[in-house]
């Protein structure tokens, strides 16, 4: 289960440090939990703790909690203007003049968290080309965004 | 005017309300644990053009008094740094004395806006298990938990008339019960129920309190709350539990007019003046008490 994280953690070239013995499967989703939840969550628990995220076909899904962890430490990062936030969370990609800062990576095919200038974390996307060239259009796809929270109840 | 908005007005007035069409206001709470204060929030909202008015029966509750937009649609909504909340259904978490460290059961959380609540005033620790019946409810119930940063909770699938089934002793247990809901909520409301479906929620109800007594540990709190205005939904139903199952009605400072003692010709315990009933005005019909379960109860 860790080895699923710290595969989606190092694609923003950082690891957190998570104790496998903290983790619960349920099902596809992962969970971080203190030994008090621990006790209280019983195998036919639905959701405990912090949900970390979930597998589907192999691939990793993160929780808005993994990023805002992430988020917390050094790794790659753009921070994006007020609109450009807004248009991030509606699910569209990121312009280029919609970038305020960049820390980390400004590589092609890595992925990067997306802040807003309070550095509060919107969501992640991949670079979609080198950030340090000029460049019109979008630069970062949207992979996933807080908008989710109102998408995934419709 | 319809039969069954005619019956249940002339109930109202005889326990000394008069119907008056009322539509609550919109209200927001500020989840503290990820803002910080209260203040901050207030104003970045106002930055983004949502006028706020503080409730004054709350610590950290506010009233919507003009926006542009959905406020269920702002980044900071998003981020878990308020919850929509409605004002009267803000106070029943409040009622316990230290949530710190404590195990408290949320015996039907769904949608989950006092689950989050209880995890804001728990600061996160101790622990909330937290039931609901419905599946489908429970997703929603997830998503504010995870939207709120909320890192204390497990969530079962579980009728809370089956809590004991979890072999977990608590130390409160917060019961926001199925109910009839009321008029201010439901346009349909006088046309869809019936005092048959009012006595059906009440048994239920009966069946819930019976199962908390069962899991909350002796001298532990119940918070018991409905948004009914029907007495045999409230009144009647912490009677029967002051009388049945060794709970006593504590004092509570909190908005709302003394719970009513003598209904339809019957005479109430005198500790339901304890209890607290709210007329629709800017908030919704509601009703709250504090019970304690005693410590000779096994």
């Amino acid at each position: 289960m860790i080895e699923t994280i710290n595969n989606f953690v190092s694609r923003f070239e950082t690891s957190i440090s998570l104790d496998e013995n903290s983790l619960l499967k349920k099902q596809n989703r992962l969970f971080l939990v203190d030994e008090n939840l621990k006790r209280l969550a019983s195998k036919d628990f639905f959701y405990a703790g912090t949900c970390l995220g979930k597998t589907e076909d192999g691939e990793f899904f993160p929780s808005f909690s993994l990023l805002r962890m992430i988020a917390e430490r050094k790794a790659n990062k753009v921070v994006v203007d007020e609109k450009t936030e807004w248009l991030f969370i509606c699910g569209r990609d990121i312009f280029k003049q919609g970038v305020i800062r960049l820390q980390g990576s400004r590589r092609k095919g890595d992925y990067t968290l997306v802040l807003n200038r309070r550095r509060e974390c919107l969501g992640f996307g991949k670079i979609l080309f080198d950030l340090s060239g000029e460049r019109e259009g979008a630069v970062i796809s949207n992979i996933f965004d807080l908008g989710d929270f109102l998408r995934r109840e419709r | 005017m319809m039969p069954g908005r005619e019956f249940f007005t002339r109930r109202y007035e005889t326990m000394g309300w008069n119907y008056k069409n009322v539509e609550p206001r919109q209200a927001i709470r500020v989840n503290l644990i990820n803002t910080g204060k209260a203040t901050d929030i207030v104003r970045r909202l106002l930055s983004l053009g949502i006028q706020l008015e503080k409730i004054p029966f709350l610590e950290n509750g506010y009233w919507i008094c003009k926006s542009k937009f959905s406020v269920g649609s702002t980044t900071e909504y998003l981020l878990g740094l308020y919850s929509i909340q409605e004002a009267a259904a803000q106070i029943p978490a409040t009622l316990f004395a230290e949530t710190e460290d404590k195990t408290v059961l949320d015996a039907c959380a769904a949608p989950g806006g006092k689950t989050v609540q209880l995890a804001d005033l728990m600061q996160n620790t101790g622990a909330i298990v937290a039931l609901d019946v419905k599946r489908q409810r429970l997703v929603a119930l997830s998503n504010q938990l995870e939207r709120c940063c909320v890192k204390n909770a497990v969530v079962y699938l579980l009728d809370a008339r089956n809590a004991s089934r979890l072999n977990l002793g608590f130390d409160y247990a917060l019961l926001d019960m199925p109910c009839s809901g009321n008029f201010t909520m439901d346009k349909n409301w006088f046309n869809r129920r019936t005092i048959e479906d009012v006595e059906r929620n009440a048994a239920l109800q009966r069946e819930i309190l019976t199962e908390a007594v069962k899991v909350v540990r002796d001298g532990g709190e119940i918070v018991y709350s409905t948004c009914s205005l029907e007495p045999e939904e409230d009144e009647f139903n912490i009677d029967w539990a002051v009388r049945n199952l060794g709970l006593s009605v504590e004092e509570v400072n909190c908005y709302g007019q003394e719970g009513l003692t003598e209904v339809f010709d019957k005479r109430l315990d005198n500790s339901i003046k304890n209890c607290r009933r709210i007329w629709p005005r800017q908030t919704q019909g509601f009703f709250v008490c504090k019970l304690r379960r005693s410590r000779t109860n096994d």
